[in-house]
């Protein structure tokens, strides 16, 4: 029997951060959130009756802060740091250089992997899925887990209520 | 996004996580994620393959219908790639040359210069 190669395993990225970041001279290294419990909340419909919010890291293109486009080097002058919404009946122009994706094997020319809004409209006319909220939402990342937890996930619930979302997809970029 | 699915879920809405980091994801606990093995910046399909984008989401949506309990993790069957060498690359400074090195050093102080001139984040 032969087995893969050893590192043919999902990348350790808390592990390979912490290592890189004490390499290159930082010794403070950042902690990431951690519980042992998760909350849980059954769907209270099928999915063909279910009316889904879309959350997003990706950011809107901000013209003035600098190269955004696709192989962009890591661009913070393109972060937000408010929650923001747009229409999900639009084609909405997303980036995300503003956040840490692999550069080096990945491109970022195609938005659809990582905003799958063209393939949840699919999804609603094939009838697999009952509808999408009128819009959908962005989520900053500013490595805070306070004002995450105190000021922008509030925010979003409150948007997806507002929205009468039954259920949410959320997207990291 | 953990920490918004958390909230999210724990005020009675459903949710359902498309990533690509599975440890940090895990580590912080979700109700539900589909998890890609794919580099980081396509949680939701590789790029110009309209049928594993399409793929990507019905294994999400069928995570968030038929989810038994939270903290439940189903990995997409796609791979990247067969040769699995793209793993060893990110942020691996034992793959970078003294000035890449230098020059990443640079390039994060840059960042954290950029960050500090808007009010209250971090």
């Amino acid at each position: 029997m032969t087995f893969v190669a050893d590192h043919d395993v999902p990348i350790p990225y808390m592990q390979r951060t912490r290592d890189y970041y004490l390499k290159l001279g930082y010794d403070n290294p950042y902690r990431w959130a951690y519980f042992t419990d998760a909350p849980f909340t059954p769907m209270a419909r099928p999915l063909a009756e279910t009316r889904l919010a879309l959350i997003t890291t990706a950011a809107p293109y901000q013209p003035g802060v600098g190269d955004q486009g696709p192989g962009a080097r890591y661009n913070a002058a393109a972060k937000f740091y408010t929650v923001y919404s747009d229409s999900t009946d639009s084609v909405p122009d997303l980036r995300i250089s503003h956040v840490g994706y692999d550069r080096k094997h990945t491109t970022a020319e195609d938005p659809n992997t990582w905003f799958p809004l063209a393939r949840l409209h699919e999804a609603v006319k094939a009838g697999r899925l009952g509808a999408l909220t009128p819009r959908f939402h962005g989520s900053p990342t500013n490595r805070s887990h306070r004002v995450t937890t105190e000021t922008d996930a509030p925010e979003l619930l409150r948007r997806c209520r507002e929205d009468a979302a039954d259920a949410v997809l959320l997207v990291p970029s | 996004m953990s920490l918004v699915a958390r909230h999210l879920e724990a005020n009675g809405l459903p949710t359902v996580i498309m990533g690509c980091a599975r440890d940090i994801v895990e580590h912080c606990g979700v109700p539900r994620f589909l998890f890609s093995d794919f580099p980081l910046g396509n949680s939701a399909g590789r790029p110009f393959d309209v049928e594993s984008q399409r793929l990507t989401l019905e294994l999400a949506l069928r995570v968030l219908e038929s989810a038994p309990a939270a903290r439940t993790t189903v990995q997409s069957p796609l791979r990247w790639r067969e040769d699995a060498s793209w793993k060893l690359d990110f942020s691996n400074l034992d793959r970078l040359t003294p000035e890449e090195i230098a020059e990443k050093r640079r390039e994060f102080d840059a960042v954290k210069e950029v960050i500090k001139t808007k009010p209250g984040r971090s």
